[in-house]
């Protein structure tokens, strides 16, 4: 079947298998900003944002996202580049195997909650797995990068 | 995952028949789970051009569709005015976010899965499911059901209690499944406590209510005894996750704190 | 210093971030076959038969292998020096199945779902064994894990595999039982450490091309590229040099890319078909079928008398290497080397025990290697001491621990596999670790507990560490730096980045001593075509084994373009100064650009490129003493990890802010052992905590805050002052934690990981 939606701000129709996931299917269209970690709903690295929300695609039916807009890191290239430099600031930057979900639900965390409290940013971004960094640098990151934009 | 045909019917009628044809139609909830469950399926069913994505204000209880998603349940300030916020409370626990912005209430519920953090409270609340085609049952029903209902959760009722109420869920990590979850709601000097991930999935506990319930001020002991009574009546099971002995002894500690919590001046 | 020991970001952080293809599955050929694989349901058993006719048969499948298609050569799949210290005990398939989840046979089809099912077309009778899943039975057991023939170690470590053991060691200074029978009080636990999983985000990943040279090249998800490529060309009968391998980005290792995976699996198809092909390991397959930590069983006994001098340790261990015996030896050495020297000044110490095989998941090489096994048991034993002196656990500590200057017999005794190095501690700021660390947990107001409700305790523990950089003697790194026109530099190295910054603390390196910024430095590691020779990321040797390479090499450039400058100019080398940008001699002056440009243009052209290497001749071991306070409900025993401290002697930083990366990354993996990882298996043998929903490791909610403090130290023979610091930060947590727990409520937890229900059943015994 087809899928027709917004990419990275650009249409496109997609060919995709019924029961095809989103993570497979832009990876197989050369978005490989998108990483596949766990491929089970449980680490969050898989995270792209549909509709501006961010969303796990290793377990999101391509099909679903008919008619709808799905963006990742290549999109947003301005922010991800102040993300990163936050994250270089403090260390934060090691493997970078989960830095890509984790950019999309900072700069989705500073859309919907720009005013976010230490607790918050922890909440909105928990579901993030890293196991390099220890999180305190992403942490400190995070909040540094929300208190810029204020 | 492997499947045939991907589907959205545009009536709830057409779906329900789909359902009918062949046990390998599945409905599409949040799909956060299915992977696991289901690794090959006929036609995929998906509810979402149906308007079930909308959480309703009716008056005196507020009606939830099913697609409404966890974490615009999570987020609804309706919701968090219902007995001192205890549904949003246990939903924020649920995985993370990303997680929530997929994972489905009419997918969390149908699924009557045991490690439930959302059952639980939604039980000690009381909540009512609406069926398409027109059947409706308390959740307490819906949990003690023996099989598969083939009709169609379209709608969670939740009555607007004002009241007060409790939630703790026992875990390793911030992420992870419930060891033990409790939930206690104290409406109009009632009392309901429901205990879930046992393992097995939420259920209320009668004789504890009884116990405690229609008295006005709760002394310790009764307090301490109905935490007694709660780690006895319902059937604890030793897990990898825990053993029935520490599951007990972290209902009896939470149950009492929980009931001195929602009966305190 | 101008770079080194300064702010850096990092050379690659940004890319990555920003979306650019990076690991090694993104360079897969578009139209790889992709290669997956039929793994075992049994923990033993022997394949009496295997059919794969059907799945051959099926549209899309391009070749199926079985352990009758493939080099019958024993290996090891250890990323170690050659010859290696790991038994040659694998085969590249097999007729036995050692584990559930080991592999049985290969498939290369068109696509993901044509594989799966040929996986399932494949038909196999299995004569199913009894297989062995506890390792305290499996000395001698009657099933015998390896029975076959063609397995055999390189040089002895004690390899019986009739009686399931794989290694085997021994050790003694002094005489410990006459010295024990001499002590006024004498401790003794038995510890347990269970089997972590690595959790790295990146599966095991790897894909395979033949190229228009018709050599093989190869990317992976590797910590070893040169090992990999050597051990591929050895079983394979392929000359190493039609081999390549590219190490491109790695999604975390930690140890668990220390050892080949998919390699052999994708070389044989590609070799086979002439096609591209790839395979990356589902999450199932990174927890069951690649490697985890030893589990291990230690009994410490302590020896000290009535005034806290201890005088005599003994530590017998047994350690579970699994189905396979990668990284067997070595790892249980270091549970002693890295370990039992903190208490230098006994008269007596011994450590000895066996490496046995089982039925489990292969253990492997994992961050601390060893040393955070052992520091559990002694660094928790030595708590219990302090109570039956009744001692303050920090001074007992302080009387007895490695100081600067100092050394142990054990150094020159134990290496990696073979005989050791004996070193002094030229660098030790282990007595301002601890003294520090207690002030910034306020250890004297919250030893052992404080009371903060009715039912909540505060407590703290502690533990001191050492660890390594780099094997003396074994371990070599080079660099080459290479000036290109216009004045920058290439340097390429071996070196291994696994997510651990080395790309960018050796252009550090290469920018301060060529006294230059780091955008003039452009690094390229790990292509073993391109790239000089380095042993890989392991035993914390980058930063001071390939640094020290990196550091000899720019010198030579220095050296080279200063001769260069003073031929240009025309004045004696001596005369010539050089800034970095431009050399001066009295009123003349060039400008490297110029002079660059000269060279490779018009004047006297020729390249310059300077290669050096760098073999170690010590360890110096990085130090530290980890703080941890924590709330503990004292009805439900569930506890929260408030405060961890981290204060570490790595001589210089060379990157700061990465350095307290991998600090804080190792406490937090460490954690994750100490108190949440649960390894589990069914009484089958069949691991069920095979998914991250089962397998608890971190999240960002578990650990309130994390302070971190480097020593001043400056190691001499380190560049520009540094040790390693890539395992230290993970030895602290276990044993910090299970004094902690001890300080709350009085129970001692000696079983890893330090769960509120084992503090439960502990309380309950005790009543």
């Amino acid at each position: 079947m087809r899928v027709n939606f917004v990419l990275n701000g650009r249409n496109v129709i997609f060919d995709i298998a019924p029961g095809e996931y989103l993570a497979d299917t832009l990876r197989a269209n050369h978005i490989l900003s998108v990483k596949k970690a766990c491929d089970e709903s449980a680490c969050g690295a898989c995270t792209v944002l549909v509709d501006g929300r961010p969303i796990l695609s290793c377990s999101y039916l391509s099909a679903r996202v008919e008619g709808r807009s799905v963006t990742t890191v290549e999109a947003i290239q301005d922010e991800v580049n102040q993300i990163s430099d936050f994250f270089s600031d403090e260390g934060a930057d090691q493997c970078g195997f989960c830095n890509t979900g984790l950019a999309l639900t900072i700069y989705a965390l500073q859309k919907e909650m720009p005013n976010a409290s230490d607790d918050e940013i922890r909440h909105f971004v928990a579901g993030n797995l890293c196991r390099c960094s220890g999180y305190q640098a992403q942490f400190l990151a995070i909040k540094h990068y929300l208190e810029a934009h204020r | 995952m492997e499947a045939n045909r991907y589907l959205r019917p545009a009536t709830l009628e057409e779906a329900y028949q789909l359902l009918l044809q062949d046990p390998k139609n599945i409905l599409l909830g949040g799909g956060l789970w299915l992977k696991k469950s289901t690794p090959s399926a006929n036609a995929l069913v998906d509810l979402s051009a149906l308007g079930l994505d909308a959480i309703k204000d009716l008056g005196d209880r507020l009606e939830i569709g099913a697609m409404v998603t966890l974490r615009d349940f999570e987020l609804s300030p309706l919701v968090k005015e219902i007995c001192g916020g205890v549904l949003t409370e246990a939903t924020s626990q649920i995985m993370g976010v990303a997680f929530r912005n997929g994972a489905t209430i009419g997918g969390s519920v149908a699924g009557r899965f045991p490690f439930s953090d959302i059952i639980t409270p939604l039980l000690a609340l009381d909540a009512q499911l609406v069926f398409y085609p027109h059947k409706e049952m308390s959740l307490a029903d819906f949990l003690a059901l023996k099989g598969r209902l083939s009709d169609i959760l379209t709608h969670v009722v939740i009555k607007k209690s004002k009241g007060r109420s409790f939630f703790k869920k026992v875990k390793t990590t911030a992420l992870d499944f419930a060891v033990i979850n409790v939930a206690i709601a104290s409406i109009d000097g009632n009392y309901r406590v429901a205990i879930g991930s046992r393992p097995s999935v939420a259920s209320l506990a009668l004789k504890t209510m009884d116990s405690v319930n229609n008295k006005k001020k709760l002394s310790k002991e009764e307090v301490l005894k109905a935490a007694e009574i709660a780690s006895e009546e319902l059937s604890y099971a030793s897990t990898n996750a825990a053993s029935a002995e520490y599951r007990k002894a972290l209902v009896k500690a939470y149950v009492k704190r929980g009931l001195e919590e929602v009966s305190k001046e | 210093m101008k770079t080194v020991n300064h702010k850096t970001p990092s050379v690659d952080g940004k890319g990555i971030m920003m979306g650019r293809a990076a690991f090694t599955d993104d360079f897969a050929e578009p139209n790889s076959l992709i290669v997956k694989m039929l793994r075992s349901p049994h923990a033993f058993a022997r394949i009496k038969n295997i059919d794969t006719s059907k799945a051959r048969a099926l549209p899309g499948v391009e070749i199926v292998l079985t352990h009758h298609d493939v080099p019958r050569k024993s290996f090891t799949r250890a990323g170690q020096g050659y010859p290696e210290p790991s038994p040659h005990d694998k085969f590249i398939l097999d007729e036995y199945v050692r584990y559930v989840g080991d592999e049985v046979a290969c498939v290369a089809a068109i696509n993901e779902s044509v594989a799966d099912q040929a996986l399932k077309l494949i038909e196999v009778e299995y004569e199913v064994l009894e297989p062995v899943l506890d390792f305290e039975k499996a000395f001698e057991h009657q099933s015998v894990i390896h029975p076959e023939e063609g397995i055999c170690e390189m040089f002895p470590i004690g390899f019986e595999p009739k009686k399931n053991v794989a290694a085997s060691y021994h050790m003694h200074v002094g005489d410990v039982d006459a010295v024990m029978a001499k002590c006024d009080v004498v401790v003794e636990e038995t510890y347990y450490t269970q089997a972590q999983a690595h959790a790295m985000l990146e599966p095991h990943s790897t894909n395979a091309r033949l190229d228009y040279h018709n050599r093989l090249v190869i990317y992976s998800s590797t910590q070893t590229p040169y090992h990999v490529r050597r051990i591929l060309s050895q079983t394979l009968d392929l000359p190493i040099s039609k081999i390549r391998l590219i190490k491109p980005r790695v999604g975390g290792g930690f140890g668990g890319k220390q050892a080949l995976h998919g390699e052999f699996f994708v070389s044989l198809v590609t070799l086979r078909t002439k096609k591209p092909s790839k395979m990356v390991y589902s999450r199932q397959e990174v927890f069951e079928s690649s490697y985890t930590r030893h589990p291990m069983r230690i009994t410490m006994r302590l020896g000290a008398m009535k005034d806290g001098t201890i005088r005599a340790i003994d530590c017998y261990s047994l350690s579970d290497t699994g189905a396979y015996g990668e990284h067997a030896l070595t790892v249980f050495m270091i549970t002693g080397s890295k370990v039992l020297p903190l208490y230098n000044k006994v008269d007596a110490v011994r450590f000895g025990g066996r490496v046995v095989y089982t039925n489990h998941v292969s253990a492997g090489a994992y961050r601390g290697y060893g040393a955070i096994q052992g520091n559990f048991a002694l660094e928790s034993v030595i708590d219990v001491l302090a109570k039956k002196l009744n001692m303050d656990p920090l001074e007992l500590r302080r009387k007895n621990m490695m100081e600067e200057g100092e050394t142990s017999p054990i150094f020159e005794i134990m290496g990696e596999g073979t005989e050791g190095t004996a070193m002094n501690m030229d660098t030790c700021k282990l007595r301002y670790c601890l003294d520090r660390g207690a002030e910034l947990i306020g250890w004297k107001d919250k030893y052992p507990f404080v009371r903060v409700g009715p039912h909540k305790v505060r407590s703290v523990g502690m533990a001191i560490a050492m660890q390594g950089s780099g094997i003396p003697y074994i371990d070599m790194a080079a660099a080459t730096i290479k000036l290109n026109d216009d004045g920058f530099y290439n340097l390429t190295v071996g070196a291994t980045d696994i997510g651990q910054g080395s790309d960018t603390i050796l252009t550090q390196i290469a920018a301060e001593t060529l006294m230059t910024t780091m955008d003039k430095v452009v690094i390229y590691s790990s292509d073993t075509d391109l790239t000089p020779f380095d042993v890989g990321a392991y035993a914390s040797s980058t930063t001071y084994v390939s640094g020290n390479a990196v550091l000899k090499a720019a010198k030579s450039m220095k050296t080279m373009l200063i001769e260069e400058a003073a031929h240009y100019l025309k004045v004696s080398v001596d005369e010539v100064t050089f800034d970095g940008e431009k050399f001066v001699a009295k009123d003349k002056i060039i400008t490297l650009s110029d002079m660059a440009n000269k060279l490779y243009y018009n004047e006297n052209q020729h390249q310059l490129t300077a290669t050096e290497s760098y073999v170690g001749h010590k360890s110096p071991p990085p130090f530290m003493a980890g703080f941890v306070e924590i709330e503990m409900d004292t009805e439900t025993y569930e506890y929260k990890i408030l405060h961890y401290v981290s204060v570490v002697d790595c001589g210089t930083t060379i990157n700061p802010m990465l350095a307290r990366g991998q600090v804080e990354g190792g406490i937090v993996q460490g954690l994750g052992m100490a108190c949440f990882e649960e390894v589990k298996y069914s009484n089958r043998g069949k691991l069920n905590s095979n998914s991250f929903l089962y397998y608890k490791i971190p999240t960002m909610l578990d650990i309130d805050k994390l302070t971190t403090e480097f020593a001043e130290s400056y190691e001499e023979s380190g560049p520009y002052g540094a040790k390693s610091v890539g395992e230290i930060g993970i030895d602290t947590p276990p044993a910090a934690i299970a004094n902690a727990v001890a300080n709350a409520v009085n129970i001692r937890i000696n079983k890893l990981p330090i769960t509120p229900e084992k503090i439960f059943q502990g309380a309950n015994q005790e009543k």
